[in-house]
């Protein structure tokens, strides 16, 4: 029970000085600006206004969620332990993992908040566009939480073991894995039906794409803009699915974060 | 409560890993309701010692009790307070906020948190208007005072401070000092390590030397003073020229007629020398080495 309360305490002084920081600001008026700059795409697009504004708008909302993932997120262990106040907290009655799991939840916080701050804006632009502004967008959003909890537990992760410039690298390049995994797969797919690999190399490389696609978090699956922009039926208990999916891989990167923390030395 | 036995402690650093041995063989015991003072010089490896105690650090090998559990043991943290060498802390809180924050780590709530944040800041003398400003704005005296302060938030068992004087000045230091002496009295052990040599004979029950890696002395102030050379200042009524002089015996400052013999060998052959030359002896005093005089002489026979 006192872990728990550990871990919200730890998560609420993560969130306090997380909104402290002015790297996030900077992201968050700038996705809340592009936000409103969708409503002139809209308008200059040769695509129906309405669709252009709500696909570019859950673009924005994952991306600056990108952002403040990377650029606060991989910042917040480390700033711990060069600021040396880890000293001071690892000395108290917690485990380094209700360490690990506070500040994840402390930045998924400042996280939610910011797409929760989004979503008004984006209502808002509907509304204001008259672009038939449905409950069922919700489920986009909610999705791109889902992939981002996953990047802020990779982010956290990377910053356990490696400096901060390595582990933003890192994390971009899981993302950029994760979210193209799928389209890799596809890819190698077609030109094995295509018949254009043949030997030793074609198999390799399809090798490579399984691997990239069963070891990496498909993020792939948390972007439905398509369906709900078109307003095209999701497949029965999809979101359900997807965030258990997105629970285990958080559980497993917490608990590779939380394993490689406590053998940490704080000198 | 802490027993300490053959404790060894590696760092590696650099992009090959080079190994360093900040500790190669420290064993002391600390028993329940003392003030244990942990001396020695930079480098020495008290600081390492302390970060093995509260968990910060990994061991190579040996062993390590605290209150009876390993440190690596959330359960060993339940027991100790600690405040490290210049105590860094999230300085967009207040001081009363920080409280509060270790405070509820620690599972004090409500009522009973605001009456040990009293408790704490009054004994460190730290209740001041000073508390509800933004750490940022701290001295290096306010932060160690709070730094006390949030480690005694818990009313532990065991007290662990790193150089819990330095940046005060005289007045921070003896409220300090009090406070050590005051918690002790209700049954708190203190660990701490200090350069403040004079502080440690003042208030520790027994003192543990560490130089090099190694504990080279450990016991009561007066075990180690008086295991330690003591000087011998002899006052002879009569100049002596320097050529003359035995070996070890050398002139105190500008005084020419007192003699400082570094043992009993040297008092012995000086006496002697007096006697043979017919010069009068006036009077002899007989000064016990400090702790600071025992740990120059350790650092000196390290170097050798």
């Amino acid at each position: 029970m006192q872990n728990i309360k550990n871990i919200g305490i730890i998560a609420l002084n993560t969130f306090r000085e997380s909104v402290r920081n002015k790297v996030l600001y900077n992201i968050v008026f700038l996705a809340i600006a592009l936000a409103f700059f969708s409503i002139l795409l809209g308008e200059w697009s040769v695509f129906d206004r309405a669709h252009v504004i709500k696909s570019t708008t859950l673009s924005i909302m994952s991306l600056s969620g990108l952002l403040i993932s990377v650029f606060v997120g991989i910042s917040l262990v480390q700033k711990e332990i060069q600021g040396r106040t880890v000293l001071t907290l690892l000395s108290k009655p917690i485990s380094r993992a209700v360490f690990i799991v506070g500040k994840y939840l402390g930045l998924l916080g400042v996280i939610a908040v910011h797409l929760a701050l989004l979503t008004v804006v984006y209502y808002v632009i509907l509304a204001l566009t008259g672009s038939n502004p449905t409950l069922s967008l919700l489920s986009a959003v909610y999705l791109i939480f889902c992939e981002m909890a996953i990047v802020v537990a990779v982010a956290l992760l990377f910053s356990t073991f490696s400096s901060p410039v390595l582990s933003a690298l890192f994390t971009i390049g899981i993302y950029m894995a994760g979210r193209l995994s799928n389209e890799l797969m596809e890819q190698v797919n077609f030109v094995r039906r295509v018949g254009e690999i043949e030997g030793g190399q074609g198999v390799v490389l399809e090798k490579v794409a399984s691997v990239i696609h069963a070891v990496f978090p498909g993020l792939y699956r948390f972007d439905i803009s398509a369906y709900v922009v078109h307003s095209v039926a999701l497949p029965t208990h999809y979101i359900f699915w997807n965030s258990l999916y997105a629970l285990g891989y958080i559980g497993v990167f917490l608990a590779i974060a939380s394993w490689w923390f406590s053998r940490r030395d704080f000198v | 409560m802490i027993e300490v036995e053959n404790l060894q402690k590696t760092y590696h650093s650099g992009f090959f890993m080079r190994p360093k041995k900040a500790l190669t063989d420290v064993s002391f015991h600390v028993p329940k309701g003392v003030i244990y003072g942990f001396i020695g010089p930079n480098g020495a490896g008290k600081s390492t010692t302390i970060k093995l105690l509260t968990g910060l650090l990994r061991k190579d090998s040996g062993k390590i009790l605290v209150a009876g559990f390993d440190p690596s043991k959330v359960e060993s943290r339940k027991h100790l307070g600690y405040s490290p060498e210049q105590p860094y802390f999230y300085d967009y809180l207040t001081g009363r906020e920080l409280m509060r924050f270790y405070g509820r780590l620690n599972g004090l709530d409500g009522k009973p948190l605001e009456d040990r944040i009293t408790w704490a800041l009054s004994l460190l003398n730290a209740d001041k208007d000073w508390i509800d400003r933004r750490l940022r704005t701290y001295s290096k005296g306010m932060m160690q005072r709070v730094g006390i302060a949030q480690a005694i938030l818990s009313k532990p068992e065991l007290l662990i401070l790193d150089e819990p004087m330095s940046g005060l000045d005289p007045v921070g230091r003896k409220d300090v000092r009090e406070a050590i002496l005051s918690l002790n009295k209700e049954g708190v052990t203190v660990f701490y390590s200090s350069h403040l040599l004079s502080d440690v004979e003042t208030i520790s029950h027994r003192v543990a030397m560490v130089v090099g890696g190694k504990i080279v002395r450990e016991g009561t102030v007066d075990d180690i003073t008086s295991n330690a050379s003591a000087e011998y200042h002899v006052h002879v009524a009569a100049d002596i020229p320097d050529a003359d002089l035995p070996q070890d015996v050398k002139p105190q400052g500008t005084t020419p007629r007192e003699w400082v013999c570094k043992n009993a060998e040297a008092r012995d052959r000086f006496i002697d020398f007096c006697l043979k030359s017919g010069l009068p002896i006036e009077r002899m005093e007989h000064q016990r080495p400090s702790l600071e005089d025992v740990l120059t002489e350790e650092i000196a026979r390290a170097e050798h």
